[in-house]
């Protein structure tokens, strides 16, 4: 061969190699998709001049590089190229224009796609960006969890407009989940389950064995999950809790209240309505669902520890939500008395809450059930008995489907997503001896936790990127006040600055610049409904009148907005404190539809006769002004109003006298 | 032969480029996405449901104190009458915006103009079929 033929030959090869790369990059989808979108976007276009730009668009691979979020770079919008076109909001994917969001169109340059959806941001062809592959190292997040992408910046429990995620970390806080499994920002979690020091004390023998057989089937509030127990561990289980030992003072409690008289239940059955359990408790399903279903109590546990706990429950559980009533003992042996009456389970064996005759062999074997189950993750007095032996949960939205083990299941799509659902819905059917109990949630929970799931990255987003709202000052005060707050639970149900339950709307953190002393000190003894529509309620404590004296006090002096004029009319001129002006904007911004003034209204919102007695007249304005600033969630309407109409308004509800009932009831005290 | 062997290696990689282009899936075009009615029935759930009721027919435990009754929402008649436009002014702008009740307050203050428009979407998947 000569020499010049094969330089000819090799001449070519080289060119056909150069030649590679351009007809490739000629040839990639995104070119004849970036050409479908010319098109579309000319037969959108309502000028001539719209058109014109849609054609003059350069092909060219588009992206969007954020350095600041761990170098990412997204060239999503190579075809994604509607997402920020107002012009594009019914068009078919992929150009069809993003949604609407607190984030969108404002912030695509700032977090790009992959942060909130996953997917490979730098690939240009559909498969590999999605990660449709079997391996995909970041696959695209299914539109169902796309709240999780939500969950990777903001850290709270609560986010807002994304309720699928709150539902998720709310479910899983609840549920407990972080008692066992570890995860960043729950260290200090406790779960709420009680001690188990009272149980030989407190139930029966054959009620304990259906409780551990199935919690949720004895009281649908339970959070307790299902173990899924055999017979014989059920057996020991509880020949192991009635042989621990009860603490002498409360096995002295409980045998000193079942020898007491039987009270009236008549009377109990009207303490039981006044005293609001039902804010908390359920009475055959209807209540908050927040503690547990009474409507089968006296079948539950014995009328000794009934009554005992009442008297006390801190001294059985200190970490009890529930508050120590200022009950008379008579009063408590009357509410137990019509529990006995009323809620019982009459189709239960009158056996049912017969003591068990403990077996040590038995109670021997039940103990090492009791620990390899895991039930002191839960049911600890302690925080060093506690131990999380599940697996860290730290980076399980980042998995990758190839590393999963999916063992029996061979009916699942080899996703995290599905394996994620599995796990929560059925953790059992992956292989035999997993020890991670079933919870009964429905499909929309499963949705909402595989959702929070998802949100927990292997790697947190950088700090300036990490979003929790600022925590409130939450002046829990110690002394004499704080054990009258602990003693009453007010924590239950109110919350104080970032701290406290949400079973009430009324957080405390500036009640002090809300409502008059007096009018407190008399409604800590004697509440009544202010919003009737809610089931949830102010219980009557029984709360003494020194008590209520000390609190109100305190809450007027300590929780207080400083921003809140003690006199809004103050400076202001005579025309702004015109009630009557006042009562024509009441009339002409539609106040009736929601509140209730003589008798006359509806009631959604207070009644608001009482508004002198009850509120400050400088709260009253700047609620007027802004009824969203201490509750984002208030129903009452931001009307804009003026400074003078909110001061007239505020005129006309301080000028109005109370029902002639309540100043009959006043006058006589 | 040894041109021949080169010629066949660019057709096969030529192709292989080819396999991957595909036009794009085709998705139906549906009014507002899946995220925006769910943002819109979270709004409704928190501000309309105690006088328009859970199904928007006007029902609300708060309704039977209003004269005139708040509006059944699900009237098919009712939804072709009104453009997407004229919901959100009244929601914004309230009843007596639009010469109709007061006992119908205005949002505009309230809601800011994505969460009018969210709720408007849920307010016409309120829509009864017949």
């Amino acid at each position: 061969m000569s020499l010049r033929r094969l330089f000819a030959l090799s001449s070519l090869a080289f060119l056909a190699v150069l030649a590679v790369s351009p007809v490739k990059n000629a040839l990639r989808s995104y070119r004849s998709i970036q050409r479908d979108f010319q098109r579309a976007g000319m037969a959108r276009a309502a000028t001539v001049k719209a058109a014109q730009s849609y054609a003059s668009r350069p092909i060219a691979i588009q992206q969007i590089w954020i350095p600041e979020l761990d170098n990412r770079v997204d060239r999503c919008t190579t075809c994604h190229l509607g997402v920020a076109d107002e012009a594009m909001a019914d068009a078919r994917e992929p150009f069809r224009q993003h949604p609407a969001t607190v984030h969108t169109p404002r912030d695509f340059d700032r977090f790009g796609c992959t942060t909130c959806h996953g997917g490979e941001g730098l690939a240009t062809s559909e498969d590999d960006a999605h990660g449709t592959a079997a391996d995909a190292a970041s696959p695209i997040v299914p539109a169902a969890y796309a709240e999780s992408g939500c969950g990777r910046c903001h850290q709270s429990s609560f986010v807002a407009e994304a309720p699928t995620l709150s539902e998720g970390r709310a479910l899983m806080e609840k549920s407990g989940c972080f008692a066992c499994h570890a995860a960043r920002g729950y260290e200090d979690f406790r779960s709420d389950a009680p001690p188990l020091d009272t149980i030989a004390v407190k139930t029966g023998g054959e009620w304990l064995e259906r409780w551990l057989s199935n919690p949720k089937a004895v009281d649908p509030n339970a959070t307790m999950p299902n173990f899924r127990f055999s017979r014989l561990e059920i057996r020991d289980l509880s020949h192991y809790l009635f042989s621990r030992s009860v603490p002498p003072e409360l096995r002295d409690a409980v045998a000193a209240a079942s020898s007491e008289p039987a009270g009236v239940a008549a009377k109990g059955k009207i303490l039981f309505a006044e005293s609001r359990c039902i804010s908390c408790h359920t009475v055959d399903g209807k209540g908050n669902r927040s503690a547990p279903e009474l409507g089968t109590i006296a079948s539950r546990a014995t009328r000794g520890w009934l009554i005992a706990f009442i008297r006390d429950p801190h001294a059985f559980n200190p970490q009890t939500r529930m508050p120590r009533y200022g009950f008379s003992d008579a009063d408590v042996r009357d509410i137990v008395a019509w529990f006995e009456d009323d809620l019982r389970d009459f189709d239960a064996p009158p056996t049912i809450l017969d003591p068990l005759r403990v077996n040590q062999t038995l109670a021997a074997r039940g103990q090492k059930v009791f620990k390899s189950a895991g039930c002191s993750a839960c049911h600890s007095s302690t925080a060093e008995e506690a131990e999380r032996f599940g697996p860290d949960l730290d980076g399980v939205g980042d998995r990758r489907a190839i590393s999963l083990d999916f063992g029996k299941r061979n009916d699942l799509p080899r996703t995290l997503e599905a394996w994620l659902a599995a796990k929560v819905s059925d953790p059992r059917s992956f292989a035999s001896g997993l020890k991670m109990p079933t919870f009964a949630f429905d499909a929309a929970q499963r949705r909402a936790i595989v959702t929070a799931l998802l949100a927990m990255p292997a790697k947190p987003v950088p700090e300036a990127y990490r979003n929790a709202p600022a925590q409130q000052a939450s002046l829990v005060p110690g002394g004499a006040i704080g054990a009258i707050v602990s003693r009453y639970r007010c924590l239950s149900c109110h919350q104080i600055g970032s701290r406290g339950g949400d079973i009430s709307s009324a957080p405390l953190t500036f009640e002090g610049s809300k409502v008059n002393r007096d009018w407190l000190a008399k409604y800590l003894i004697v509440p009544y409904s202010i919003r009737p529509i809610l089931p949830e309620r102010m219980p009557v404590l029984r709360i003494s009148q020194a008590e209520a004296q000390m609190l109100a006090e305190a809450i007027e002096t300590w929780y207080v907005d400083g921003s809140i004029p003690d006199d809004p009319f103050a400076d202001r001129p005579d025309s702004d404190r015109d009630a009557a002006e006042g009562a024509r904007l009441y009339t002409t911004l539609g106040c009736r539809s929601c509140h209730i003034i003589g008798n006359n209204g509806g009631y959604y919102g207070p009644p608001l006769t009482d508004t002198r007695a009850r509120l400050k007249p400088g709260w009253v304005f700047r609620f007027l002004q802004n009824p969203q600033r201490w509750r984002a969630d208030t129903r009452c309407p931001n009307y804009g109003l003026t400074d003078t109409d909110a001061l007239r308004l505020t005129a006309y509800l301080e000028s109005l006298s109370p029902p002639a009932k309540l100043a009959a009831t006043e006058a006589g005290r | 032969m040894k041109f021949a062997g080169l010629l066949c290696v660019t057709i096969v990689l030529l192709a292989s480029c080819q396999r991957a282009q595909r036009s794009p899936r085709a998705v139906a075009p549906s009014r507002g996405s899946l995220y925006e009615l769910r943002i819109g029935k979270q709004v409704y759930q928190t501000y309309c449901v105690g006088c328009h009721g859970d199904a928007g027919q006007g029902d609300g435990f708060n309704s039977f104190s209003l004269d005139p009754h708040p509006r059944d929402l699900g009237d098919p008649a009712f939804q072709k009458s009104k453009s997407s436009a004229d919901l959100a002014d009244v929601i914004r702008r309230g009843g007596a915006g639009v010469g109709l009740s007061s006992l119908m307050p205005p949002w505009g203050h309230t809601l800011d103009a994505r969460h009018v428009d969210a709720v408007v979407l849920y307010v016409r998947s309120l829509k009864r079929n017949q």
